[in-house]
């Protein structure tokens, strides 16, 4: 008989092997520090200490909200608006440091693909479609 | 860990460990009895005569909807609500709750250890419209 553990997730327990547990932990300390992980934390890290970098960012955001917003009550945006906003979307696309952080994001989640798709493999169904979100 | 060489390659790269790690953990959860219980549910559903017929028809009513005939949301919903009563698909979803509970303490585990949500940015499916 395996030995059970229970954890906690999410509000609710769950029983599971310790071997189980074990080997998740484990699996998971390895993503952290696999060097497309690290590579996106630093991105990330290189970003938030550029605050000129992160307000074009914001900028965009909510600019888009706002376009977003009165095109769906109905209003059509002008061409001038249209044509102020992609510049503003390519002044963002092209930051150095937003554009680090996107690309370290883009090979962190092929990473992150890539392993799932070793435990799918092995259960022969899509691993990420049967993990639902925590509420 | 073995690694092999031949003349023509040199020596192999010997997989990473967290390849080896993560073929492991598919190993326990699928000898868990939630996982053979979901398994069995699912070939058991896939093997279905009437489910595979409402497939058909699903699938059929769907394609004429792209098509642009207008009148197949009503058929679509009956047909999806039969589905859902087979008592086949009923035991199905029984057993997917199971497995979603499972793989989801699993995931929270790995994501706290990895320090970012696992699953949620491993999925391959989705847009790639942001973020």
């Amino acid at each position: 008989m395996p030995a059970v553990a229970v954890v906690a997730v999410g509000g609710r327990t769950m029983e599971l092997s310790a071997e189980i547990i074990t080997t998740a932990q484990r699996l998971g300390q390895m993503i952290g520090q696999a060097p497309a992980i690290q590579a996106y934390r630093l991105a990330v890290q290189a970003l938030e200490s550029a605050p000129e970098a992160l307000a074009l960012e914001q900028r965009l955001y909510e600019h888009y909200e706002t376009l977003l917003a009165r095109q769906q009550a109905g209003e059509a945006l002008s061409q001038a608006e249209i044509v102020a906003f992609n510049r503003l979307r390519g002044e963002v696309q092209s930051h150095p440091l937003i554009l680090r952080r996107e690309t370290a994001l883009r090979e962190a989640k092929a990473y992150l693909a890539q392993v799932a798709d070793e435990i799918s493999l092995v259960l022969k169904v899509d691993y990420t479609a049967l993990v639902k979100a925590q509420s | 860990m073995e690694t092999q060489s031949s003349p023509m390659t040199g020596p192999a790269v010997a997989a990473p460990e967290w390849r080896a790690a993560a073929r492991t953990l598919g190993t326990l959860l699928h000898q868990t009895p939630a996982y053979e219980a979901f398994w069995q549910a699912l070939q058991k559903a896939n093997q279905d005569p009437v489910l595979q017929r409402l497939g058909e028809e699903i699938r059929a009513q769907q394609a004429a909807r792209v098509w642009g005939d207008d009148d197949h949301e009503a058929v679509l919903a009956r047909l999806e609500q039969e589905v859902e009563q087979l008592t086949v698909v009923q035991e199905y979803r029984r057993a997917e709750q199971q497995v979603n509970a499972l793989f989801s303490a699993v995931d929270a585990l790995i994501s706290q250890a990895a320090g970012l949500d696992f699953a949620a940015n491993a999925r391959r499916s989705g847009c790639s419209c942001g973020g």
